[in-house]
């Protein structure tokens, strides 16, 4: 059985190697020199990419020799050629000059940043990422000049992320408008930006962002390993890069933290983390990730630190309660009635009378109905989406309870359950949650109380063996850690939070200067220091 | 051995929750009645006195666990041998809580339900801990040291505003004179828990800065005898001498009389929060204790291979090891102090560094 499973897998893994090869090089050997005639080039490039029709090709005549302008019709700007050819090419009939490639670079410089190329692999990398490329009749090389313009989307509000009195910008799906935006935040040469492109058949351009000096090298060189790892043919978005390298894949909780929001990132930077912005997705992935970052939200920051605190306790709280909001009924109503005060113990059964399932079933079909209304709602046409919610309102609400399906204490329960589970800042943990809420459920049917508490010390015992990026994941709470204790539960005052956490930033951790406590102005210096002390 | 590292408060944080683990659900030292707290302090300066024993083998051998060592002191065989029945003596120490800890849930909330399935669900949730590594118990350690303080401060002020506080219940002190008081730490609180310190001689070497090993111990065995102490003083002064030496449980008669504005009453639930948590440390800590000696006295590279069968063994003893909860506690009482406890907490180690203080000392002399 193994043997033939072994011969299965290898086959498959050959087989898989030679379409990968295939995919990689389409057949013929691209460091081939560029053509001396120019019409040889663009018989090339038209058999290359099968007539594709968005290519665009230009002639004309410069200096006395002949040339072609090839480019992608949508990736280069159609605006600034034509205003080009206009401009110098076709003005006016310039004399013979000794080396018109020569002078065809110093006319193109007005263009954008141009490069001299030779070889067909730097011919494709320029046409495919939105340059134009210049043939002259009669040379062995080529020009690459920067026209790279598409349509894309102009920087709007954030639509996942939001915030009350943090900035209303939010990332794009173009790398450099997200790195720009990152960095008008960030006036520092030390902000470092390198690039690289994965995904053997989409080349997607990654930009790996870290503050040096503040960022662990160690972890910088972690992501890098990781990074040059990956082998796969496309990278679409940045989900996909988040799978492909975190730490665990058998666990619900998210290693990696994302966020759409330039102020996040930012914030992440200085803490020394390290940013990835994947091109074409407005969501900048940054590690290593803790847990308790996930229950941080921009406005934990912009208000000021009690209400902030104690809004942030208030998140943990609805975190639990969407842990184990069903599963806590279903104990209470079918282990511990015992527990509840006997004049709610009898209104609970009084309404429980009717429903003819027992309190598991009960809870899961709402939890179930409700997941389902869910997610519909999030694909829905939006012209549809208002009949659907009056109509799943119905269901989950009203009419359920009338028709004697379920009582209303489950309906109140799955509302908060429901509405606690949106409270969470990040999608990726929220989630974690309602999947882990179903297991509770079951486990609380076997055994009630203990068996959510097994759960949930089983969860603990997982959540302290996760690691992100050799960080572990509990840090500043398990590993226990005084000094980074400014930004879990409690967020300190900002001018108390004096550290960066200590793992992520090794060796500089410091980050504000001496006396920042601000207080009224000293005229009366006894009085003052009398209230100091 | 595992590579694992902790620091000095994780050591002491599961000091704290190993110690006070079970000690604090059943009555302690009632056969002292009113004067239960004086012994369990006694119990608490003896344990602080016998740790040093331990800690000084741990100084010869800073390196290695108890079960290596043995084994350099008294030579391969015997060591082994002696290596062995440790094993299976913090086996059974692993499987007598765990019943302890299925016979409290099934006598007072589960009393439906199979010992069998309560143990199987707590050794599962164990072994997976175990098969985790030390590290990331001790991480969960300190996780839940801060969930036992807040439960604690929140329970003891319910029971305050409940009014069930009488300090005249544990008048008069020393009543029968100091007689019953030294018998019963004698027989009960020497040995449990403060003696079962002894487990900590197998994970002493993970400690990433030997010299905080005594700071730690001794910190985690004094805050966890006061713990205990205040627990004892708090159940005699809510439940009267009388009751509270006929309790099984009396933390649990203590929750169970709480009652406040007719809304929060019947707490049980609290208690056995503290229940899962505190058996939780005490077996995995136990059971590490035997996974871990067991690899070294059987040369196993990978330990984690040994925590699934011992996790079985350990189940099925605890469900086989007596017939009724009463013959098990008899058992504990009469038996396991003066048969187990006392030769392999206190006399082997008290021979052990003897034998290592002599080998040590002509070590020391033949070279020079």
């Amino acid at each position: 059985m193994s043997i033939l499973s072994n011969i299965l897998k290898k086959k498959q893994k050959k087989r898989q190697n030679d379409n990968f090869r295939q995919m990689q090089d389409p057949g013929k050997p691209d460091e081939l020199p560029i053509h001396r005639d120019y019409k040889d080039n663009i018989a090339r490039i038209k058999e290359e990419y099968g007539n594709s029709t968005d290519i665009s090709y230009r002639e004309f005549k410069f200096c006395g020799s002949r040339g072609i302008a090839v480019y992608i019709d949508g990736l280069a700007s159609n605006t600034l050629i034509s205003d080009f050819f206009m401009e110098t090419v076709t003005e006016e009939v310039r004399e013979m000059v000794t080396d018109s490639f020569q002078q065809m670079i110093d006319f193109t410089a007005g263009l954008g940043n141009v490069e001299s190329i030779t070889n067909w692999n730097e011919v494709h990398d320029a046409i495919l990422v939105g340059n134009t490329v210049f043939f002259l009749d009669g040379f062995q090389k080529a020009l690459s000049v920067e026209t790279k313009g598409w349509e894309k989307r102009a920087i709007s509000e954030p639509s996942t992320q939001l915030s009350i009195q943090g900035p209303k910008d939010s990332f794009t799906e173009t790398l450099r408008t997200n790195t720009a935006q990152i960095r008008r935040r960030i006036k520092s040469p030390n902000l470092w930006i390198e690039s690289m492109k994965l995904g053997t058949v989409t080349q997607t351009d990654i930009a790996i962002m870290y503050i040096k000096g503040i960022a662990n090298e160690k972890i910088i060189g972690e992501v890098k390993e990781r990074l040059n790892r990956i082998n796969i043919d496309g990278v679409q978005a940045s989900g996909f890069l988040e799978q492909l390298f975190e730490d665990q894949t058998w666990t619900p909780f998210p290693t990696t933290h994302h966020s759409e929001r330039p102020d996040v990132i930012t914030s992440h930077l200085l803490e020394g983390r390290i940013a990835l912005v994947v091109d074409g997705t407005p969501f900048v992935v940054t590690v290593p990730a803790l847990f308790i970052q996930f229950f941080q939200a921009p406005d934990d920051y912009y208000a000021r630190f009690d209400i902030s605190t104690s809004i942030r306790l208030l998140r943990i709280l609805a975190f639990f309660i969407a842990l184990i909001g069903p599963a806590a009924y279903i104990a209470g109503t079918t282990f511990h009635q015992e527990m509840i005060p006997t004049t709610m113990a009898i209104a609970i059964a009084a309404q429980r009378e009717n429903v003819p399932f027992p309190a598991f079933f009960e809870a899961l079909i709402m939890e179930v109905t409700f997941e389902i209304l869910r997610e519909a709602g999030l694909r829905l046409p939006r012209a549809v989406g208002q009949a659907v919610s009056i109509v799943g309102a119905l269901v989950i609400g009203q009419a359920a309870v009338q028709a004697g399906f379920v009582s209303p204490v489950m309906v109140i329960v799955v509302s908060i359950t429901a509405i606690a589970n949106f409270s969470t800042p990040v999608f990726t943990m929220a989630i974690a949650a309602r999947l882990i809420r179903f297991i509770m459920m079951g486990l609380a049917t076997i055994l009630g109380f203990y068996g959510i508490m097994l759960g949930i010390m089983f969860m603990t015992i997982h959540l302290c063996s996760l690691r992100s990026f050799g960080v572990p994941y509990m840090m500043p709470i398990a590993p226990f850690n005084i000094r980074n204790q400014q930004d879990v539960f409690i967020r300190f005052p900002i001018w108390a939070m004096k550290n960066r956490p200590m793992f992520i930033s090794k060796g500089n951790v410091v980050r504000t200067g001496e006396n920042q406590k601000p207080g009224p102005p000293k005229q009366d210096e006894d009085q003052s220091s009398q209230g100091d002390s | 051995m595992e590579k694992a590292k902790i620091n000095a408060s994780q050591l002491f944080v599961l000091v704290v929750l190993y110690e006070m683990g079970s000690a604090i659900l059943v009555g302690m030292g009632a056969g002292a009645g009113q004067d239960a707290w004086i012994s369990i302090l006694l119990g608490m300066t003896a344990g602080v006195l016998l740790f040093f024993v331990y800690y000084c083998l741990f100084l010869y051998y800073p390196d290695l666990p108890f079960t290596s060592y043995i084994q350099k002191i008294t030579g391969k065989w015997i060591g082994r041998l002696i290596a062995i029945l440790y094993i299976v003596y913090f086996i059974y120490g692993a499987s007598r809580i765990l019943r302890d800890f299925g016979e409290l849930l099934t006598t007072t909330i589960y009393t439906s339900t199979p010992l069998f399935v309560i143990n199987t669900l707590m050794i599962l949730t164990i072994v997976y801990a175990i098969h985790k590594g030390f590290e990331v118990i001790a991480r969960v350690g300190e996780i839940y040291f801060a969930v036992i303080y807040i439960l604690a401060i929140g329970g003891f002020s319910l029971i305050l505003f409940s009014g069930l506080i009488h300090f005249e219940n544990i008048l008069p002190i020393l009543e029968n004179g100091w007689k019953p008081v030294i018998k019963t730490f004698l027989r009960e609180t020497f040995t449990f828990p403060f003696g079962e310190m002894i487990v900590f001689t197998m994970v002493l070497p993970f400690l990433n800065e030997p010299k905080k090993v005594k700071m730690a111990c001794i910190g985690g065995i004094l805050l966890s005898g006061i713990n205990i102490a205040i627990t004892a003083v708090i159940n005699i002064a809510s439940l009267g001498t009388d009751l509270f030496v006929r309790s099984n449980f009396p933390l649990l008669t203590t929750i169970g009389k709480i009652q406040l504005a007719n809304f929060i009453e019947r707490l049980d639930v609290l208690f056995m929060l503290y229940l899962v948590i505190g058996g939780f440390f005490k077996i995995a800590i136990y059971y590490y204790a035997a996974v871990a000696g067991a690899a070294d006295i059987f040369n196993f590279k990978n330990q984690r291979k040994l925590g699934f069968p011992i996790g079985v063994l350990v189940l099925f003893s605890s469900v086989t090891i007596a017939s009724s909860y009463a013959e098990h506690i008899r058992e504990g009482l009469d038996v396991v102090t003066i048969y187990l406890h006392w030769p392999f907490q206190i006399i082997i180690p008290c021979m052990l560094l003897i034998l290592a203080f002599f080998r040590n000392r002509k070590k020391k002399s033949s070279p020079s």
